[in-house]
């Protein structure tokens, strides 16, 4: 049997036995760990216990970023510094829909460029500037939309651009030339967003809002809101700047020590360990997502379903890849999630630049694309945080048709920076 | 420098413990079965680090 | 949300007998994965000592900040009888390229040197060889067939494994260069050059080995890779801005007499890798080999230990059908011999042109198979049988 065969079959049975566990009503996590073990079944594998466990391991550095940062949000909800903050931003900016649409923006981009994760956005400035969205008369699954896609954005946006880091480091290219051609269209697309979901003459009704919004606990104060995220930010701008001569802290540990000093600081006695248990039951479908991902991509590797699926894509014809940039990332992203840049991103580039174009620009409007397909099953990983964070309890499809406007945008604005880097590339500034 | 940094390492191994634990316990309590399977297979990278076999 | 109280349980043993159930099928998961786990990372490679090794120190005697580490390597000294120049040759940068370290594993078993003196390194990333790539489905281990049966090693990774450290920062920023790198190159070796005395483990490790290569004044440093086939850096000698002329020899004599290898210059805006800071940070000129390994494709099929060994694959293939392949491949693949043997002459061949560059201070070496031998006796034909050597002349890698 021909190897195209073989990963043909055991990707179908992957596909039938997932489609299967939804009909049975599985949970998308449990459909896909199905299919993984369907997959190493039909691929001779039996059930194969170490590749299971590996494939679940994939995930765990991630994962614990989502629990601490979630501990923290929650540990600041719980004080009522949201609140405070919420209350705080409405009145000072409710004159000006557009300064304050702004200032959200630049809220929404700063945590996942810094960190390169969108669900840090979602988790630690989404649910604050939702709650604005929001009292700024803009529909629940509206706010969804915008924070989801903005935080996709923020991930893409330099500094640290995970999808641009690891394609990069796979065809030997440093990682250099990359801050305006991330940055500017990450920042354009992210306005375009705001104003075409948010956007209204509509004037903010400050005494309603404020009526409808829970109010701060005594004691509250901006000074207690803001002291765990400087000392989030104070961590991470202390392993920039002297990254050789402070030992390396990580992303949950810092996260962890913004929850602490939150805890500490709350007017109200806080349940620490109710809060913990809490938090991971509301992220146990993005942990399980996660987890199953891991399985799932294992054994499509293992069986060789994930080069067929590579191998394909690349082998399309040039005017046929760029056709399908859209709709190629997006899904490569659903399904693999940052496994994406290595199993696509490095032979699309290097298939770009055998063409002539500019690398970097070219990797740059790729790397805008990607985060879209976060919103995609079978993952849905940031779609399903934000719905989550945001409190958009309606349909998910719903939520999708939401984000259609401004992802064609995106899709737009990335596969022009493909088709045309040869001409853009004076942004690299090489 | 180095000292530090096996210092931060506990703590993650701390870190790991305590979320394996919260792990369980939500394991134990929750009645939905869907539920159990994913705590169970998400609590397995969990103890694998725990065990420092992974 | 955390009370799931729209429960569909009749009765009250139910939930109870299913957890029951769901613990032992965890337990059993976690004890079946965590063998396998175990049994990688203890895994015993053997090195029957060549007649021609003289010494065996560990990489801490060099620098005591790896002492007590899993890092803490062999290294396997082979005096010439004639006194000439100092190459050391590294394998096991990247674990996950075999190649590297078996053709390395062949000079340690089987080289005697003429003139000048050679130092073996077989695990420069000893933490890289106790851990697989996460989502790569690679096998734990693979087997050499030999004359007296069977060799087991390590299959390794990219990157130093987490249990030895973690955990990884949000962006590695490269000492001293401040280069920005994806957050896991700081467990890449290869990225971590020239290292830095209080650094991470990774770090510790290229720190203690430029104190090797400074203190025993070593000439030539070889590295020894293999790459995947998408990847443009392949069938070349990576040559240091010091080193041009002798790669430009290499290549030559090797492309005339033996296969087709390139060269080209290390970039000097790509930091952290061998031949680009052991040049800049001690005497030594770098070099770095890359053959070619299909089994490091993202594009390819069925991830097998068999795979591993012949280096066939249709779907590379089919890449390359597209032009998207920096080498060729055909149904006969890249086997592992053909692999080592590359590497084997590719060493043997930059003795021989150092020495005729530098007459005053020759390289020469006998027992080590070129090219064409090990693909015709098979590279496990010079892998020697642990129970027949020597007492004393074993050593667990």
């Amino acid at each position: 049997m021909s190897m195209f065969t073989y990963a043909g079959i055991v990707l179908g049975v992957m596909v039938a036995v997932y489609i299967a566990a939804k009909f049975l009503r599985l949970s998308t996590e449990l459909g896909m760990l199905a299919a993984a073990l369907g997959g190493g079944l039909v691929g001779g594998f039996g059930l194969p216990a170490r590749h299971i466990a590996e494939g679940a391991m994939t995930y765990l550095d991630i994962i614990l970023i989502f629990i601490t940062a979630t501990l923290f949000m929650n540990i600041l909800k719980e004080s009522g510094g949201i609140a405070f903050v919420v209350r705080g931003i409405l009145v000072r900016f409710h004159r000006s829909r557009a300064l304050l649409m702004v200032l959200l923006t630049v809220l929404l981009l700063l945590p996942g460029a810094l960190t390169g994760a969108g669900s840090v956005t979602v988790l630690i400035t989404g649910g604050m500037v939702a709650i604005v969205l929001e009292t700024m008369g803009i529909s629940k699954v509206r706010t969804a939309a915008i924070v989801f896609i903005v935080a996709g954005l923020s991930a893409a946006a330099p500094p640290v651009s995970l999808w641009a880091m690891m394609t990069a480091a796979g065809v030997n290219m440093p990682y250099i030339g990359f801050f305006l051609p991330l940055l500017v269209p990450c920042v354009v697309a992210s306005l375009i967003a705001i104003f075409l979901l948010g956007w209204s003459r509509e004037q903010i009704d400050l005494e309603t809002a404020l009526k409808e919004l829970p109010r701060a606990p005594e004691g509250m104060s901006w000074l207690k809101v803001i002291l765990p995220f400087v000392v989030f930010v104070l961590l991470v701008a202390i392993g920039r700047r002297w990254p050789h001569s402070t030992p390396v802290i990580g992303l949950p540990l810092m996260f962890l020590c913004a929850a602490g000093t939150s805890f500490v600081l709350s007017p109200l006695r806080l349940e620490f360990l109710q809060i913990s248990r809490e938090t991971i039951a509301q992220l146990l479908p993005l942990i399980g997502t996660l987890t199953c991902v891991g399985v799932l991509v294992q054994i499509m590797t293992l069986t060789g379903v994930r080069g067929l699926l590579a191998v394909t894509a690349v082998t399309l014809p040039v005017t046929l890849v760029f056709a399908t940039l859209f709709f190629v990332l997006p899904v490569s992203e659903a399904v693999l999630m940052w496994g994406a840049a290595p199993v696509l991103g490095v032979p699309l580039v290097l298939l770009f630049n055998t063409m002539g174009l500019n690398p970097i620009v070219a990797l740059a409007g790729m790397s805008v694309i990607w985060p879209l397909g976060d919103s995609l099953p079978p993952t849905a990983i940031i779609g399903r945080l934000t719905v989550e964070v945001v409190g958009y309890r309606d349909s998910y499809g719903r939520f999708l048709k939401s984000c259609a406007l401004p992802a064609v945008v995106i899709m737009i604005i990335g596969t022009l920076m493909v088709v045309f880097s040869s001409r853009l590339s004076f942004l690299t500034g090489l | 420098m180095v000292f530090l940094q096996m210092l931060i390492t506990v703590i993650y191994y701390c870190l790991i413990a305590y979320v394996a634990v919260i792990l369980i316990w939500n394991l134990v309590k929750t009645r939905q079965w869907q539920h159990e399977v994913l705590y169970a297979i998400v609590l397995l990278p969990f103890v694998l680090r725990l065990l420092r076999l992974k | 949300m955390m009370a799931d109280r729209n429960d569909s349980d009749v009765g009250s043993r139910l939930p109870l007998v299913r957890k029951l159930v769901l613990s032992s099928l965890g337990v059993l998961l976690l004890a079946t994965s965590g063998v396998s786990f175990y049994r990688h990372r203890h895994l015993e490679e053997t090195v029957v000592l060549s007649p021609g090794v003289t010494e065996v120190k560990r990489l801490s005697d060099y620098f005591d900040g790896v002492r007590g580490t899993i890092n803490d390597c062999n290294l396997y000294f082979l005096e010439g009888q004639e006194p000439g120049a100092t190459m050391l040759v590294m394998g096991g940068t990247h674990p996950e390229e075999p190649g590297g370290r078996l053709a390395a594993w062949l000079f340690a078993e089987n080289a005697v040197m003429e003139q000048g003196r050679l130092i073996v390194v077989l695990s420069a990333n000893r933490s890289a060889t106790t851990v697989t790539r996460l989502g790569g489905a690679y096998p734990t281990d693979f087997v050499i067939p030999t004359d007296w049966g069977e060799q087991a090693f390590r299959m390794g990774d990219r990157w130093s494994n987490p249990l030895d450290q973690w955990p990884d920062p949000e962006v590695y920023i490269h000492d001293p260069s401040g280069q920005n790198l994806a957050y896991v190159d700081i467990r890449n070796l290869n990225r971590a050059w020239p290292g830095r005395p209080n650094g991470t483990l990774t770090e510790r490790t290229t720190y203690a080995l430029m104190e090797l290569i400074r203190r025993e004044r070593v000439d030539i440093v070889i590295d020894l890779h293999e790459a995947e086939l998408q990847y443009p850096v392949i069938s070349t000698i990576v040559a240091h801005d010091r080193g041009e002329e002798l790669a430009a020899f290499v290549s030559m004599m090797l492309s005339d007499e033996e296969f087709n290898i390139g060269m080209e210059y290390s970039p000097k805006n790509l930091h952290g890798l061998s031949h680009r800071e052991v040049g800049d940070y001690s005497d030594a000129v770098p070099l770095e080999f890359e053959a070619p390994e299909p089994f490091l494709d993202a594009t390819r099929g069925r991830t097998t230990r068999e795979q591993l060994l012949t280096g066939q694959d249709e779907f590379v293939m089919k890449a390359g059908e597209h032009g998207l392949l920096f080498e060729r491949i055909d149904e006969h693949g890249w086997p592992i011999d053909v692999r080592v043997g590359r590497h084997t002459s590719a060493v043997l061949q930059t003795m021989e042109s150092w020495t005729i560059l530098n007459p005053d201070r020759p390289l020469s070496c006998r027992g080590v198979p070129r090219y064409a031998e090990v693909i015709e006796q098979g590279l496990g034909h010079w892998l020697h049988d642990p129970s027949q050597a020597p007492p004393g002349r074993v050593v667990i890698e």
